[in-house]
Protein backbone atom coordinates (compact mmCIF):
# COMPACT_ATOMS: atom_id res chain seq x y z
CA UNK A 1 0.00 0.00 0.00
CA UNK A 2 1.50 3.31 -0.90
CA UNK A 3 1.52 5.99 1.77
CA UNK A 4 1.68 8.41 -1.26
CA UNK A 5 -2.26 7.38 -0.76
CA UNK A 6 -2.28 8.77 2.43
CA UNK A 7 -3.77 12.34 3.09
CA UNK A 8 -1.53 13.54 5.78
CA UNK A 9 2.27 13.55 3.98
CA UNK A 10 3.15 15.18 7.07
CA UNK A 11 2.86 12.98 9.49
CA UNK A 12 6.66 12.47 10.66
CA UNK A 13 7.32 16.40 11.32
CA UNK A 14 7.70 15.88 15.56
CA UNK A 15 7.39 19.60 16.43
CA UNK A 16 3.76 19.66 15.15
CA UNK A 17 2.76 16.72 17.00
CA UNK A 18 4.48 18.01 20.05
CA UNK A 19 2.74 21.19 19.25
CA UNK A 20 -0.59 19.56 18.93
CA UNK A 21 0.29 17.09 22.03
CA UNK A 22 1.01 20.65 23.81
CA UNK A 23 -1.66 22.74 23.16
CA UNK A 24 -4.27 20.06 24.43
CA UNK A 25 -2.55 19.03 27.87
CA UNK A 26 -2.83 23.29 28.06
CA UNK A 27 -6.30 23.48 27.30
CA UNK A 28 -6.86 20.70 29.74
CA UNK A 29 -5.14 22.36 32.43
CA UNK A 30 -7.33 25.47 32.07
CA UNK A 31 -10.56 23.54 31.78
CA UNK A 32 -10.06 21.37 34.84
CA UNK A 33 -11.37 22.53 38.29
CA UNK A 34 -8.18 21.28 40.01
CA UNK A 35 -6.34 23.82 37.92
CA UNK A 36 -7.82 27.09 39.85
CA UNK A 37 -8.16 25.51 42.99
CA UNK A 38 -4.21 25.12 42.72
CA UNK A 39 -4.24 28.99 42.02
CA UNK A 40 -6.00 29.76 44.64
CA UNK A 41 -4.13 27.73 46.94
CA UNK A 42 -1.07 29.26 45.47
CA UNK A 43 -2.28 32.97 45.90
CA UNK A 44 -3.63 32.01 49.46
CA UNK A 45 -0.04 30.67 50.49
CA UNK A 46 1.80 33.72 49.03
CA UNK A 47 -0.83 36.13 50.70
CA UNK A 48 0.31 34.24 54.29
CA UNK A 49 4.00 34.47 53.42
CA UNK A 50 3.81 37.78 52.48
CA UNK A 51 2.15 39.08 55.42
CA UNK A 52 4.71 37.31 58.07
CA UNK A 53 7.34 38.46 55.80
CA UNK A 54 5.92 42.26 56.70
CA UNK A 55 5.35 41.08 60.39
CA UNK A 56 9.32 40.06 59.91
CA UNK A 57 10.69 43.36 58.58
CA UNK A 58 8.04 45.53 60.99
CA UNK A 59 9.00 43.80 64.70
CA UNK A 60 12.92 43.04 64.11
CA UNK A 61 14.27 44.13 60.71
CA UNK A 62 17.36 42.03 60.00
CA UNK A 63 19.34 41.30 57.23
CA UNK A 64 17.08 41.14 54.15
CA UNK A 65 14.37 42.31 52.63
CA UNK A 66 10.75 41.72 51.65
CA UNK A 67 11.41 38.82 49.59
CA UNK A 68 13.85 36.94 51.10
CA UNK A 69 11.73 36.82 54.14
CA UNK A 70 8.52 35.87 52.16
CA UNK A 71 10.18 32.70 50.46
CA UNK A 72 11.72 32.26 53.75
CA UNK A 73 8.10 32.36 55.65
CA UNK A 74 7.44 29.08 57.06
CA UNK A 75 4.22 29.26 55.85
CA UNK A 76 5.66 29.26 52.65
CA UNK A 77 7.18 25.78 52.89
CA UNK A 78 4.29 24.10 54.78
CA UNK A 79 2.27 24.69 51.07
CA UNK A 80 4.75 24.19 48.36
CA UNK A 81 4.50 20.87 48.48
CA UNK A 82 1.11 20.22 48.05
CA UNK A 83 1.74 22.32 44.09
CA UNK A 84 3.41 19.47 42.65
CA UNK A 85 1.06 16.25 43.15
CA UNK A 86 -2.16 18.70 42.38
CA UNK A 87 -0.71 19.89 38.80
CA UNK A 88 0.72 16.79 37.68
CA UNK A 89 -0.98 13.74 39.53
CA UNK A 90 -3.58 13.64 36.55
CA UNK A 91 -1.00 13.44 33.49
CA UNK A 92 -0.74 10.07 32.70
CA UNK A 93 -2.83 8.27 35.43
CA UNK A 94 -5.72 9.91 33.93
CA UNK A 95 -4.92 8.80 30.51
CA UNK A 96 -4.19 5.00 31.44
CA UNK A 97 -7.46 4.92 33.51
CA UNK A 98 -9.17 6.48 30.52
CA UNK A 99 -7.90 3.97 28.01
CA UNK A 100 -6.94 6.95 25.97
CA UNK A 101 -3.33 6.08 26.11
CA UNK A 102 -3.63 3.03 24.00
CA UNK A 103 -5.57 5.63 21.47
CA UNK A 104 -2.95 7.85 21.47
CA UNK A 105 0.13 5.49 21.33
CA UNK A 106 -1.50 3.78 18.36
CA UNK A 107 -1.58 7.17 16.34
CA UNK A 108 1.37 8.28 14.93
CA UNK A 109 3.00 9.58 17.94
CA UNK A 110 6.06 8.84 19.92
CA UNK A 111 6.45 8.54 23.53
CA UNK A 112 8.94 10.95 23.87
CA UNK A 113 6.56 13.91 22.70
CA UNK A 114 3.95 12.70 24.77
CA UNK A 115 6.44 12.90 27.94
CA UNK A 116 7.90 16.11 26.29
CA UNK A 117 4.38 17.98 25.82
CA UNK A 118 2.90 16.84 29.18
CA UNK A 119 5.75 17.72 31.63
CA UNK A 120 6.28 20.96 29.02
CA UNK A 121 2.47 22.14 29.90
CA UNK A 122 2.84 21.63 33.77
CA UNK A 123 5.63 23.64 33.69
CA UNK A 124 4.43 26.80 32.09
CA UNK A 125 1.25 25.88 34.54
CA UNK A 126 3.76 26.27 36.94
CA UNK A 127 5.17 29.15 36.21
CA UNK A 128 1.87 30.93 35.47
CA UNK A 129 0.60 29.69 39.03
CA UNK A 130 3.70 32.33 40.08
CA UNK A 131 2.08 35.36 38.42
CA UNK A 132 -0.24 36.77 40.77
CA UNK A 133 2.52 36.29 43.87
CA UNK A 134 5.09 39.26 41.85
CA UNK A 135 2.09 41.23 41.53
CA UNK A 136 1.98 41.18 45.18
CA UNK A 137 5.46 42.83 44.98
CA UNK A 138 4.53 45.46 42.66
CA UNK A 139 1.43 46.15 44.14
CA UNK A 140 3.24 46.95 47.76
CA UNK A 141 5.71 48.87 45.73
CA UNK A 142 3.17 51.34 44.23
CA UNK A 143 1.34 51.81 47.81
CA UNK A 144 3.94 52.47 49.32
CA UNK A 145 5.25 54.35 46.79
CA UNK A 146 8.12 52.95 46.35
CA UNK A 147 9.51 52.80 50.27
CA UNK A 148 9.15 48.92 49.95
CA UNK A 149 12.33 47.26 50.81
CA UNK A 150 12.31 45.12 47.20
CA UNK A 151 15.52 44.27 45.73
CA UNK A 152 15.97 43.17 42.46
CA UNK A 153 18.63 40.49 43.34
CA UNK A 154 16.51 39.10 45.75
CA UNK A 155 13.63 39.00 43.47
CA UNK A 156 15.75 37.29 40.61
CA UNK A 157 17.66 35.10 43.02
CA UNK A 158 13.78 33.47 44.64
CA UNK A 159 12.28 33.16 41.03
CA UNK A 160 15.44 31.37 39.79
CA UNK A 161 14.60 29.09 42.08
CA UNK A 162 11.21 28.53 42.69
CA UNK A 163 11.56 27.78 39.11
CA UNK A 164 14.30 25.17 39.02
CA UNK A 165 13.02 23.26 42.17
CA UNK A 166 9.95 23.41 40.10
CA UNK A 167 11.01 22.29 37.25
CA UNK A 168 12.62 18.91 39.68
CA UNK A 169 9.76 18.36 41.40
CA UNK A 170 7.07 18.62 38.28
CA UNK A 171 9.55 15.61 36.81
CA UNK A 172 9.39 13.67 40.12
CA UNK A 173 5.08 14.78 40.00
CA UNK A 174 5.17 13.38 35.87
CA UNK A 175 7.14 10.14 37.04
CA UNK A 176 4.56 9.18 39.75
CA UNK A 177 1.57 9.89 37.53
CA UNK A 178 2.79 7.04 35.02
CA UNK A 179 3.69 4.41 37.80
CA UNK A 180 -0.16 4.24 38.22
CA UNK A 181 -3.30 4.37 36.98
CA UNK A 182 -5.05 6.13 40.01
CA UNK A 183 -4.50 10.01 40.91
CA UNK A 184 -4.55 9.64 44.07
CA UNK A 185 -1.82 7.01 44.37
CA UNK A 186 0.23 9.03 42.08
CA UNK A 187 -0.35 12.01 44.43
CA UNK A 188 0.52 10.65 47.24
CA UNK A 189 3.69 9.11 45.67
CA UNK A 190 4.68 12.47 44.14
CA UNK A 191 4.32 14.07 47.27
CA UNK A 192 6.45 11.57 49.37
CA UNK A 193 8.97 11.90 46.68
CA UNK A 194 9.21 15.51 46.67
CA UNK A 195 9.24 15.71 50.33
CA UNK A 196 11.47 13.46 50.84
CA UNK A 197 14.24 14.92 48.62
CA UNK A 198 14.02 18.26 50.18
CA UNK A 199 13.74 17.20 53.71
CA UNK A 200 16.83 14.60 53.58
CA UNK A 201 18.66 17.56 51.86
CA UNK A 202 17.77 19.63 55.11
CA UNK A 203 18.72 17.16 57.59
CA UNK A 204 21.82 16.45 55.94
CA UNK A 205 22.49 20.14 55.83
CA UNK A 206 22.04 20.10 59.83
CA UNK A 207 23.85 17.03 60.31
CA UNK A 208 26.92 18.12 57.92
CA UNK A 209 27.01 21.39 60.18
CA UNK A 210 29.16 20.38 62.85
CA UNK A 211 31.24 17.67 60.46
CA UNK A 212 34.42 18.88 57.90
CA UNK A 213 34.02 21.03 54.95
CA UNK A 214 34.23 18.88 52.39
CA UNK A 215 31.16 16.95 53.52
CA UNK A 216 29.10 20.19 53.70
CA UNK A 217 30.41 21.01 50.38
CA UNK A 218 28.74 17.68 48.77
CA UNK A 219 25.37 17.81 51.02
CA UNK A 220 25.06 21.78 49.54
CA UNK A 221 25.03 20.13 46.49
CA UNK A 222 21.74 18.49 46.39
CA UNK A 223 19.97 20.36 49.68
CA UNK A 224 17.00 22.37 48.13
CA UNK A 225 16.56 24.22 51.77
CA UNK A 226 20.19 25.83 51.32
CA UNK A 227 19.93 26.47 47.49
CA UNK A 228 16.84 28.27 48.46
CA UNK A 229 18.12 30.24 51.16
CA UNK A 230 20.75 31.23 48.73
CA UNK A 231 19.11 32.29 45.81
CA UNK A 232 16.63 34.73 48.15
CA UNK A 233 19.50 36.08 49.19
CA UNK A 234 20.29 36.84 45.93
CA UNK A 235 23.32 34.56 45.42
CA UNK A 236 23.05 33.00 42.71
CA UNK A 237 24.55 29.99 41.30
CA UNK A 238 24.88 27.58 38.37
CA UNK A 239 25.08 24.88 39.97
CA UNK A 240 22.30 24.25 41.50
CA UNK A 241 20.52 25.16 38.17
CA UNK A 242 23.07 22.54 36.48
CA UNK A 243 21.78 20.03 39.30
CA UNK A 244 18.00 20.63 39.23
CA UNK A 245 18.33 20.43 35.19
CA UNK A 246 20.22 17.16 34.88
CA UNK A 247 18.04 15.42 37.73
CA UNK A 248 15.16 16.63 35.86
CA UNK A 249 16.39 15.16 32.13
CA UNK A 250 16.91 11.97 34.28
CA UNK A 251 13.94 11.98 35.61
CA UNK A 252 11.99 12.37 32.60
CA UNK A 253 14.10 9.88 30.88
CA UNK A 254 12.83 7.33 33.35
CA UNK A 255 9.17 7.98 33.61
CA UNK A 256 9.70 8.19 29.10
CA UNK A 257 10.73 4.09 30.16
CA UNK A 258 8.27 3.80 32.34
CA UNK A 259 5.55 4.55 29.59
CA UNK A 260 7.15 2.74 27.09
CA UNK A 261 7.67 -0.11 29.45
CA UNK A 262 3.53 -0.33 29.91
CA UNK A 263 3.62 -0.82 26.80
CA UNK A 264 5.58 -3.80 26.54
CA UNK A 265 3.42 -5.67 28.64
CA UNK A 266 -0.24 -4.88 29.62
CA UNK B 1 -2.22 -5.59 3.34
CA UNK B 2 -1.77 -7.06 6.61
CA UNK B 3 1.01 -9.97 6.74
CA UNK B 4 0.78 -12.03 9.82
CA UNK B 5 3.62 -14.28 10.29
CA UNK B 6 3.68 -16.80 13.44
CA UNK B 7 2.42 -13.50 15.72
CA UNK B 8 3.10 -14.42 19.47
CA UNK B 9 2.72 -12.58 22.62
CA UNK B 10 3.23 -14.49 25.85
CA UNK B 11 2.66 -13.20 29.26
CA UNK B 12 4.37 -14.46 32.78
CA UNK B 13 2.38 -18.10 32.62
CA UNK B 14 0.25 -17.45 29.66
CA UNK B 15 0.66 -17.13 26.18
CA UNK B 16 -2.19 -14.98 24.78
CA UNK B 17 -1.52 -15.66 20.99
CA UNK B 18 0.18 -18.63 20.09
CA UNK B 19 1.78 -18.49 16.45
CA UNK B 20 -0.82 -16.97 14.32
CA UNK B 21 -0.60 -16.76 10.34
CA UNK B 22 -2.83 -15.12 8.20
CA UNK B 23 -3.33 -12.26 5.03
CA UNK B 24 -5.81 -10.24 4.57
CA UNK B 25 -5.58 -8.58 1.28
CA UNK B 26 -5.87 -4.56 0.28
CA UNK B 27 -9.89 -4.22 0.31
CA UNK B 28 -11.24 -7.19 1.68
CA UNK B 29 -13.39 -6.78 5.24
CA UNK B 30 -12.05 -9.63 7.77
CA UNK B 31 -14.19 -10.33 10.75
CA UNK B 32 -12.06 -11.89 13.47
CA UNK B 33 -13.73 -13.73 15.85
CA UNK B 34 -13.10 -15.64 18.74
CA UNK B 35 -14.65 -16.28 22.07
CA UNK B 36 -13.77 -13.37 25.19
CA UNK B 37 -10.02 -14.27 26.20
CA UNK B 38 -8.86 -15.26 22.81
CA UNK B 39 -6.25 -13.24 21.95
CA UNK B 40 -8.19 -11.00 19.35
CA UNK B 41 -7.55 -7.94 21.16
CA UNK B 42 -4.28 -8.90 21.75
CA UNK B 43 -3.31 -9.49 18.03
CA UNK B 44 -5.04 -6.25 17.06
CA UNK B 45 -2.78 -4.05 19.79
CA UNK B 46 0.10 -5.72 18.07
CA UNK B 47 -0.44 -4.90 14.39
CA UNK B 48 -1.44 -1.43 16.05
CA UNK B 49 1.56 -0.96 17.64
CA UNK B 50 0.36 -0.31 21.13
CA UNK B 51 1.78 -4.00 22.40
CA UNK B 52 5.29 -5.98 21.21
CA UNK B 53 5.01 -9.42 19.76
CA UNK B 54 7.26 -11.93 22.04
CA UNK B 55 7.76 -13.70 18.82
CA UNK B 56 6.82 -13.21 15.11
CA UNK B 57 6.37 -10.66 12.67
CA UNK B 58 3.60 -8.59 11.05
CA UNK B 59 3.33 -6.28 8.03
CA UNK B 60 1.67 -3.78 7.27
CA UNK B 61 1.29 -2.26 3.53
CA UNK B 62 5.25 -3.78 3.24
CA UNK B 63 6.41 -2.18 6.54
CA UNK B 64 7.09 -4.32 9.62
CA UNK B 65 4.89 -3.12 12.64
CA UNK B 66 7.95 -3.29 15.08
CA UNK B 67 10.25 -1.50 12.80
CA UNK B 68 8.35 0.94 10.78
CA UNK B 69 5.89 1.33 13.99
CA UNK B 70 5.10 5.02 12.77
CA UNK B 71 4.31 4.42 9.35
CA UNK B 72 2.63 1.75 9.70
CA UNK B 73 0.51 3.63 12.73
CA UNK B 74 -0.07 6.58 10.23
CA UNK B 75 -1.51 4.05 7.45
CA UNK B 76 -4.22 2.45 10.54
CA UNK B 77 -7.42 4.06 11.51
CA UNK B 78 -7.89 1.47 15.33
CA UNK B 79 -10.55 1.45 17.06
CA UNK B 80 -9.58 0.33 20.71
CA UNK B 81 -12.21 -1.79 22.45
CA UNK B 82 -14.50 -0.12 24.91
CA UNK B 83 -13.84 2.94 23.42
CA UNK B 84 -11.63 5.02 25.24
CA UNK B 85 -12.59 8.58 25.05
CA UNK B 86 -11.66 12.18 26.99
CA UNK B 87 -14.72 12.90 28.78
CA UNK B 88 -14.34 16.13 29.40
CA UNK B 89 -13.32 17.23 25.24
CA UNK B 90 -16.43 17.99 22.79
CA UNK B 91 -16.97 16.05 20.26
CA UNK B 92 -15.50 18.29 17.03
CA UNK B 93 -13.45 19.07 19.41
CA UNK B 94 -11.61 15.90 20.25
CA UNK B 95 -11.87 14.66 16.50
CA UNK B 96 -10.13 18.01 15.53
CA UNK B 97 -7.42 16.82 18.03
CA UNK B 98 -7.17 13.75 16.41
CA UNK B 99 -7.28 14.46 13.26
CA UNK B 100 -4.51 17.41 13.76
CA UNK B 101 -2.59 14.62 15.90
CA UNK B 102 -2.59 12.02 12.54
CA UNK B 103 -1.05 14.67 10.32
CA UNK B 104 -4.01 17.02 8.85
CA UNK B 105 -3.39 20.50 9.32
CA UNK B 106 -6.15 23.68 8.99
CA UNK B 107 -8.57 23.64 6.85
CA UNK B 108 -7.60 19.57 5.40
CA UNK B 109 -8.19 18.91 8.78
CA UNK B 110 -11.66 20.62 9.13
CA UNK B 111 -13.00 19.22 6.39
CA UNK B 112 -11.74 15.33 7.20
CA UNK B 113 -13.79 16.18 10.72
CA UNK B 114 -16.81 17.24 9.07
CA UNK B 115 -16.88 14.55 6.61
CA UNK B 116 -16.05 11.79 9.27
CA UNK B 117 -18.77 13.28 11.50
CA UNK B 118 -21.23 12.99 8.62
CA UNK B 119 -20.41 9.72 7.67
CA UNK B 120 -20.95 8.40 11.70
CA UNK B 121 -23.87 10.53 11.73
CA UNK B 122 -22.19 12.36 14.81
CA UNK B 123 -22.74 15.57 13.43
CA UNK B 124 -25.78 16.96 15.48
CA UNK B 125 -24.01 15.89 18.62
CA UNK B 126 -20.72 17.58 17.78
CA UNK B 127 -21.09 20.42 20.03
CA UNK B 128 -21.63 17.74 23.08
CA UNK B 129 -19.01 17.00 25.70
CA UNK B 130 -18.48 13.14 25.06
CA UNK B 131 -19.48 12.78 28.86
CA UNK B 132 -22.67 13.46 28.31
CA UNK B 133 -23.19 10.97 25.06
CA UNK B 134 -24.53 8.16 25.06
CA UNK B 135 -22.88 4.69 24.46
CA UNK B 136 -24.67 4.69 20.72
CA UNK B 137 -22.48 7.90 20.10
CA UNK B 138 -19.58 7.43 21.63
CA UNK B 139 -19.12 4.48 19.62
CA UNK B 140 -19.87 6.00 16.89
CA UNK B 141 -17.01 9.00 17.23
CA UNK B 142 -14.67 6.27 18.06
CA UNK B 143 -15.58 4.89 14.44
CA UNK B 144 -15.37 8.48 13.26
CA UNK B 145 -12.09 8.87 14.98
CA UNK B 146 -10.71 6.23 13.35
CA UNK B 147 -11.63 6.83 9.80
CA UNK B 148 -11.17 10.63 10.19
CA UNK B 149 -7.57 10.64 8.34
CA UNK B 150 -9.00 8.15 5.69
CA UNK B 151 -6.52 5.40 6.51
CA UNK B 152 -6.35 2.71 3.83
CA UNK B 153 -6.69 0.19 6.70
CA UNK B 154 -9.49 0.60 9.69
CA UNK B 155 -8.85 -1.91 12.98
CA UNK B 156 -11.98 -2.37 14.92
CA UNK B 157 -12.51 -3.99 18.01
CA UNK B 158 -16.01 -4.99 18.68
CA UNK B 159 -17.02 -1.96 16.94
CA UNK B 160 -20.34 -2.84 17.94
CA UNK B 161 -20.29 -3.96 21.79
CA UNK B 162 -22.72 -2.56 23.54
CA UNK B 163 -25.42 -0.98 20.98
CA UNK B 164 -29.02 -1.62 20.65
CA UNK B 165 -30.54 -3.80 17.82
CA UNK B 166 -30.67 -0.35 15.64
CA UNK B 167 -27.64 1.35 16.30
CA UNK B 168 -25.91 -2.51 15.69
CA UNK B 169 -27.41 -2.18 12.73
CA UNK B 170 -26.30 1.24 11.30
CA UNK B 171 -22.61 0.68 12.39
CA UNK B 172 -23.02 -2.80 10.13
CA UNK B 173 -24.63 -0.32 7.39
CA UNK B 174 -21.41 2.17 7.66
CA UNK B 175 -19.08 -0.90 7.78
CA UNK B 176 -20.53 -1.75 4.87
CA UNK B 177 -20.27 1.34 3.09
CA UNK B 178 -16.50 1.53 4.52
CA UNK B 179 -15.63 -1.33 2.98
CA UNK B 180 -15.97 0.07 -0.51
CA UNK B 181 -12.69 1.75 -0.13
CA UNK B 182 -10.85 0.72 2.83
CA UNK B 183 -9.43 -2.42 4.42
CA UNK B 184 -11.27 -3.70 7.22
CA UNK B 185 -10.36 -6.23 10.19
CA UNK B 186 -12.96 -5.90 12.69
CA UNK B 187 -13.41 -8.40 15.78
CA UNK B 188 -16.64 -9.11 17.44
CA UNK B 189 -18.20 -12.30 18.60
CA UNK B 190 -22.45 -11.59 17.34
CA UNK B 191 -21.33 -13.59 14.26
CA UNK B 192 -24.74 -12.52 12.40
CA UNK B 193 -22.51 -9.23 12.06
CA UNK B 194 -19.78 -11.24 10.45
CA UNK B 195 -21.90 -13.07 8.28
CA UNK B 196 -23.55 -10.04 6.64
CA UNK B 197 -20.50 -8.02 6.24
CA UNK B 198 -17.09 -10.17 6.25
CA UNK B 199 -15.77 -11.36 2.82
CA UNK B 200 -13.87 -13.48 5.02
CA UNK B 201 -13.64 -14.75 8.78
CA UNK B 202 -10.41 -16.11 10.69
CA UNK B 203 -11.74 -17.98 13.93
CA UNK B 204 -9.38 -17.91 16.83
CA UNK B 205 -9.31 -20.06 20.27
CA UNK B 206 -7.21 -19.83 23.15
CA UNK B 207 -4.55 -18.11 20.91
CA UNK B 208 -4.68 -20.10 18.12
CA UNK B 209 -5.77 -20.07 14.60
CA UNK B 210 -8.39 -22.29 13.88
CA UNK B 211 -10.14 -21.37 10.41
CA UNK B 212 -10.00 -18.90 8.20
CA UNK B 213 -12.39 -19.03 5.06
CA UNK B 214 -15.52 -17.44 3.29
CA UNK B 215 -18.31 -17.66 5.94
CA UNK B 216 -20.22 -19.33 3.60
CA UNK B 217 -17.37 -22.16 2.57
CA UNK B 218 -16.96 -22.53 6.36
CA UNK B 219 -20.39 -23.23 6.58
CA UNK B 220 -20.23 -25.71 3.39
CA UNK B 221 -17.99 -28.01 5.98
CA UNK B 222 -20.13 -28.31 8.41
CA UNK B 223 -23.53 -28.81 6.63
CA UNK B 224 -21.28 -32.06 4.99
CA UNK B 225 -20.66 -33.34 8.48
CA UNK B 226 -24.13 -32.38 9.35
CA UNK B 227 -26.92 -32.21 12.06
CA UNK B 228 -30.34 -34.29 12.27
CA UNK B 229 -32.69 -33.23 14.60
CA UNK B 230 -36.03 -35.62 15.36
CA UNK B 231 -38.65 -36.23 17.94
CA UNK B 232 -39.93 -39.26 18.95
CA UNK B 233 -41.83 -41.17 21.18
CA UNK B 234 -39.72 -43.62 22.65
CA UNK B 235 -37.43 -45.00 26.14
CA UNK B 236 -34.50 -42.36 25.46
CA UNK B 237 -31.86 -44.89 27.10
CA UNK B 238 -33.58 -47.61 24.45
CA UNK B 239 -33.61 -45.40 21.38
CA UNK B 240 -30.04 -43.79 22.05
CA UNK B 241 -28.41 -47.15 22.18
CA UNK B 242 -30.69 -48.08 18.63
CA UNK B 243 -29.79 -45.25 17.38
CA UNK B 244 -26.07 -45.29 17.77
CA UNK B 245 -25.95 -48.76 16.25
CA UNK B 246 -26.90 -46.94 12.88
CA UNK B 247 -23.67 -46.77 10.44
CA UNK B 248 -24.25 -43.37 9.55
CA UNK B 249 -24.81 -41.99 12.96
CA UNK B 250 -21.44 -40.66 14.56
CA UNK B 251 -22.84 -39.27 18.20
CA UNK B 252 -26.44 -39.28 19.56
CA UNK B 253 -27.47 -36.69 22.09
CA UNK B 254 -30.44 -36.40 24.14
CA UNK B 255 -32.42 -32.98 24.33
CA UNK B 256 -34.60 -33.13 26.48
CA UNK B 257 -38.56 -34.41 26.59
CA UNK B 258 -41.74 -31.91 26.15
CA UNK B 259 -44.80 -31.33 27.44
CA UNK B 260 -46.25 -34.28 25.71
CA UNK B 261 -44.07 -36.79 26.51
CA UNK B 262 -42.05 -36.48 22.68
CA UNK B 263 -38.10 -36.85 23.36
CA UNK B 264 -35.85 -34.84 21.18
CA UNK B 265 -32.53 -36.06 19.80
CA UNK B 266 -30.02 -34.48 17.85
CA UNK B 267 -27.58 -36.74 15.92
CA UNK B 268 -24.43 -35.92 14.48
CA UNK B 269 -23.72 -37.50 11.34
CA UNK B 270 -21.20 -39.09 8.79
CA UNK B 271 -20.52 -36.56 5.91
CA UNK B 272 -21.56 -37.05 2.19
CA UNK B 273 -24.22 -39.38 3.40
CA UNK B 274 -28.08 -39.30 3.81
CA UNK B 275 -28.98 -40.76 7.16
CA UNK B 276 -31.91 -40.05 7.78
CA UNK B 277 -33.34 -42.99 5.38
CA UNK B 278 -31.24 -44.90 7.82
CA UNK B 279 -33.03 -43.25 10.84
CA UNK B 280 -36.64 -43.36 9.08
CA UNK B 281 -36.30 -47.51 9.01
CA UNK B 282 -34.44 -47.96 12.38
CA UNK B 283 -37.34 -45.75 13.91
CA UNK B 284 -40.04 -47.95 11.90
CA UNK B 285 -38.38 -51.43 12.75
CA UNK B 286 -38.68 -50.36 16.51
CA UNK B 287 -42.00 -48.82 16.00
CA UNK B 288 -41.52 -45.80 17.85
CA UNK B 289 -44.41 -43.04 16.82
CA UNK B 290 -42.36 -40.26 14.54
CA UNK B 291 -43.19 -36.72 14.46
CA UNK B 292 -40.17 -34.91 13.66
CA UNK B 293 -37.12 -35.85 11.28
CA UNK B 294 -34.87 -33.17 9.36
CA UNK B 295 -31.63 -32.05 8.80
CA UNK B 296 -30.66 -28.48 10.47
CA UNK B 297 -28.92 -26.19 8.30
CA UNK B 298 -25.95 -25.28 9.85
CA UNK B 299 -24.75 -21.17 10.65
CA UNK B 300 -21.77 -19.54 11.13
CA UNK B 301 -23.08 -20.15 14.76
CA UNK B 302 -22.46 -23.89 14.81
CA UNK B 303 -19.14 -23.08 12.65
CA UNK B 304 -17.76 -21.20 15.93
CA UNK B 305 -19.23 -23.58 18.36
CA UNK B 306 -17.72 -26.53 16.71
CA UNK B 307 -14.50 -25.11 16.21
CA UNK B 308 -14.07 -23.12 19.40
CA UNK B 309 -15.46 -26.37 21.82
CA UNK B 310 -14.07 -28.92 20.00
CA UNK B 311 -10.58 -27.94 20.88
CA UNK B 312 -11.42 -27.35 24.85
Amino acid sequence: MSSSKSPNPSNNDPVRVFTVLFGKEIKAFFLSPIAYVVLALVMVINGFSFKAAMTILETAPGDGGLVRFTFNAPWFWLSYFFIFPLVTMRLFAEEQKLGTLEALLTAPVRTGQLVAAKYLAALVFYCILWLPSLANFYIFQWITAGAGDIRPGELLGSYSILFLMGMFNLSIGCFSSSLSSNQIIAAILGFTLSLMHFLLGTFALDLAQNVDQSLKNIVQYFASAYHSRMFAAGVLDSRPAIYYATATALILFVTHQVVEFRRWRT
Amino acid sequence: MIEVRQLTKRYVGRTAVDAISFRVEKGEIVGFLGPNGAGKTTTMRMLTGYLPPTAGTASIGGFDIFKDSLKTRAMIGYMPEDVPLYHDMRVKEYLNFRARLKGLRGRDARMAVGEAMDKCGVTEVRKKMIRSLSKGFRQRVGLADALVAKPALLILDEPTNGLDPNQIRQVRELIRELGENHTILLSTHILSEVEMTCGRVIIINRGKLCAADKPDKLVDQMRTAGLVEMEIKANPKVAEGVLEKIPAVKRVAHNGTDDEGWERFSLRVEANADARVQIHAAVVREGWPLRELHRRMASLEDVFVEITQSEQ
